[in-house]
């Protein structure tokens, strides 16, 4: 009897902390404030005391090769190589062309790597206009890969226009440093 | 939350007498071209004096009408005794001071505070005619008293010029001071910034909802430049546009119905018109150039936007019904941004030349183009006030970028955001 008076005793507490609680804020975050607070306590009372749960499964050694195939699809594409633009333009230059023939070998030498190519132009020029250059550098670039063979669905495109320079000095060695495709493994 | 509560208190209780025919009115479309000699006196206490709250109010009141152009301050040095007397009624007021002064209006007012409530009574007096031109009793709380010298200088210009000013609303920008790119919120003279998204990855291009306070912008958050829309109180956000590849350069519809954005969906940038639940309504554009950089006629009928069909980038207007398009500028070789003004009659924009941008603005129909900023450092993103009388738009020099408010002339120029952030892209709201 005593007991249950105490654990009666101690609800009502809990509910008038939350009365209190609730009347702070504005009426509108009352709900909330109501119904979270209990769920969290009977959470804490579910958890199990000093008992150690790990899942065990078979696939752990696919997991890593899996990963060892990702990292080696990393190491592919860092090989690949930027390529640059003239200002203002989306074709692909004569180097540019070279530069995305030998990363076509590469992509040809790991057939599993997929690839996204990231359009990029320099600060120069309004920041919508460039998001759309940078999406046209960026399929050009695919574009050209694909008549060297390479699946169209092994790459994607984004364009990123004037918003990752790689150098953000104010020069023209910069900026023709940041009119540029980059490539990225995706998983 | 606490702003709702603000605005509950904040009520503008009454128009003491309807405004009578005006001694003094000059063309608003021509800021700076013919002054008004106004005294702004100081406010006094109705009862209890307080610290401070006198000069904050004359700080804000008084630069948003020197922002304004339209005034000529009378040198209060010069006041007389009649600036240090409260006259809440124009039978109380000295009008052959002012007038002696050369002042042809004259601000007064009073201040009292009340437990939590402030109140502040303000009139503007019409000193030739010796009449009451615009009376106002605001009831809010201490920190209150910015907002209220904003509401009382927009009510100022209405009183002088039948057009109500914008200072009460609202700049939304981008700013870069937590290292990555996100949407804030600031007052017109650059107080309260605000942050308002957490994407830490790149927020671009922000605008307002005329109808909502909402905003839509650009956001890399999902790995793709996807159009967000973000409630600015309750702070909901939802993609409204995810199409693969670009969905930017969102603008609301003057009706707040539509969304004029770009979609690069079909491998090349092209205008569309999507509805507020993200269908597309309709395509604007096909020409296998770039097409970007929306900007709505205030009627709704037409878009100016950003083409390089004609070789380098140039504005053009299509007709949203027929989807006629044609050119807008032809001076310059690169030509962006374009800012469509609420009185419809002007078109803002940014031309590169010589390795930076400065802004102009032309005629819809293409006639009286003119350079409105001159000067070092790239000018850009031009965004007119609500009123049309303003232009917000942001400045690169030295590496640092901030946000500056002009005259729809190109006078005027002051910086609004604060210093040392890299602060860009602003857009003016609509009234708040």
């Amino acid at each position: 009897m005593q007991k249950f008076n105490i654990t009666r005793l101690l609800v009502m507490l809990f509910v008038l902390t939350l009365f209190a609680a609730g009347c702070a804020k504005k009426p509108v975050a009352d709900d909330a404030a109501v119904t979270e607070q209990p769920t969290e306590v009977a959470v804490i009372e579910q958890q199990p005391a000093a008992v150690v749960e790990q899942q065990v499964d078979e696939a752990a050694a696919a997991r890593r090769a899996a990963k060892a195939a990702a990292s080696a699809a990393k190491r592919a594409a860092n090989n690949l190589v930027r390529v640059y633009f003239d200002f203002d333009q989306y074709t692909l230059t004569a180097s540019a062309k070279d530069q995305l023939m030998s990363n076509a070998m590469l992509l040809k030498s790991a057939p599993a790597v997929k690839i996204q190519i990231e359009g990029h132009c320099d600060e120069r020029g309004s920041d919508e206009y460039n998001l759309a250059l940078g999406e046209k550098r960026a399929l050009a670039t695919k574009n050209y890969l694909v008549s060297l063979g390479i699946s169209a669905n092994r790459m994607s495109v984004i364009s990123y226009g004037e918003e990752v320079p790689l150098d953000s000095a104010n020069t023209e060695a910069a900026w023709a440093k940041n009119r540029r495709a980059e490539f990225k493994a995706q998983r | 939350m606490n702003k709702i509560k603000f605005s509950l208190f904040f009520i503008v209780l009454c128009l003491l007498f309807s405004t009578p025919a005006l001694a003094v009115k000059i063309e608003i479309s021509a800021p700076g071209e013919q002054t008004i000699p106004l005294a702004i006196t100081r406010l006094l206490p109705i009862e209890e004096p307080l610290q401070g709250l006198a000069e904050e109010f004359q700080q804000v009141l008084e630069a948003d009408l020197d922002l304004s152009g339209l005034f000529a301050q009378v040198d209060p040095a010069a006041f007389l005794d009649d600036a240090a007397k409260l006259t809440l009624l124009s039978t109380m007021v000295d009008f052959a001071q002012w007038r002696m002064l050369g002042a042809e209006a004259v601000i007064k007012g009073g201040y009292r505070l009340q437990g939590e409530k402030l109140t502040i009574e303000l009139r503007l007096y019409d000193v030739i005619s010796r009449r009451l031109l615009t009376g106002r009793r605001y009831i809010g709380k201490m920190n209150d008293v910015r907002k209220i010298a904003h509401a009382f200088a927009d009510q100022v210009l209405l009183g002088l010029t039948d057009e109500l000013g914008p200072f009460s609303s609202r700049i939304a920008y981008i700013s870069k001071r937590t290292g990555h790119k996100e949407l804030y919120l600031m007052d017109v003279d650059g107080y309260k910034p605000q942050r308002l998204t957490d994407h830490r990855t790149i927020v671009l291009n922000p605008d307002f909802s005329p109808t909502r306070k909402e905003i839509t912008f650009t956001s890399y958050k999902a790995g793709n430049p996807d159009l967000y829309r973000k409630e600015i109180y309750t702070g909901r956000e939802s993609r409204l546009s995810l199409k693969q590849g670009l969905n930017i350069g969102g603008r609301y519809s003057p009706d707040g119905r539509e969304v004029a954005l770009t979609l690069s969906k079909d491998k090349n940038s092209e205008l569309y018109l999507i509805g507020t639940d993200g269908t597309i309504h309709k395509r604007l554009t096909n020409h296998y150039g770039i097409d970007v950089d929306p900007s709505w006629s205030p009627e709704g009928t037409r878009i100016a936007f950003v083409s390089d069909r004609r070789g380098n980038p140039n504005v053009f207007i299509v007709d949203v019904h027929s989807l006629e398009v044609e050119r807008l500028t032809f001076a310059g070789k690169y030509n962006a941004t374009p800012a469509w003004s609420p009185k419809g009659k002007r078109i803002a924009f940014a031309r590169l030349a010589d390795r930076k941008f400065d802004i102009f603005s032309i005629n819809a129909d293409g006639s009286d183009e003119r350079q409105l900023t001159f000067g070092a450092g790239s000018k850009e993103h031009p965004r007119w006030s609500p009123d049309g009388r303003f232009l917000v738009y942001s400045l690169d020099r030295d590496g640092e970028k901030s946000i500056w408010v002009m005259r729809a002339d190109g006078t005027g120029a002051r910086r609004i955001s604060a210093a040392g952030a890299a602060d860009s892209h602003p857009a003016w709201s609509g009234r708040w």
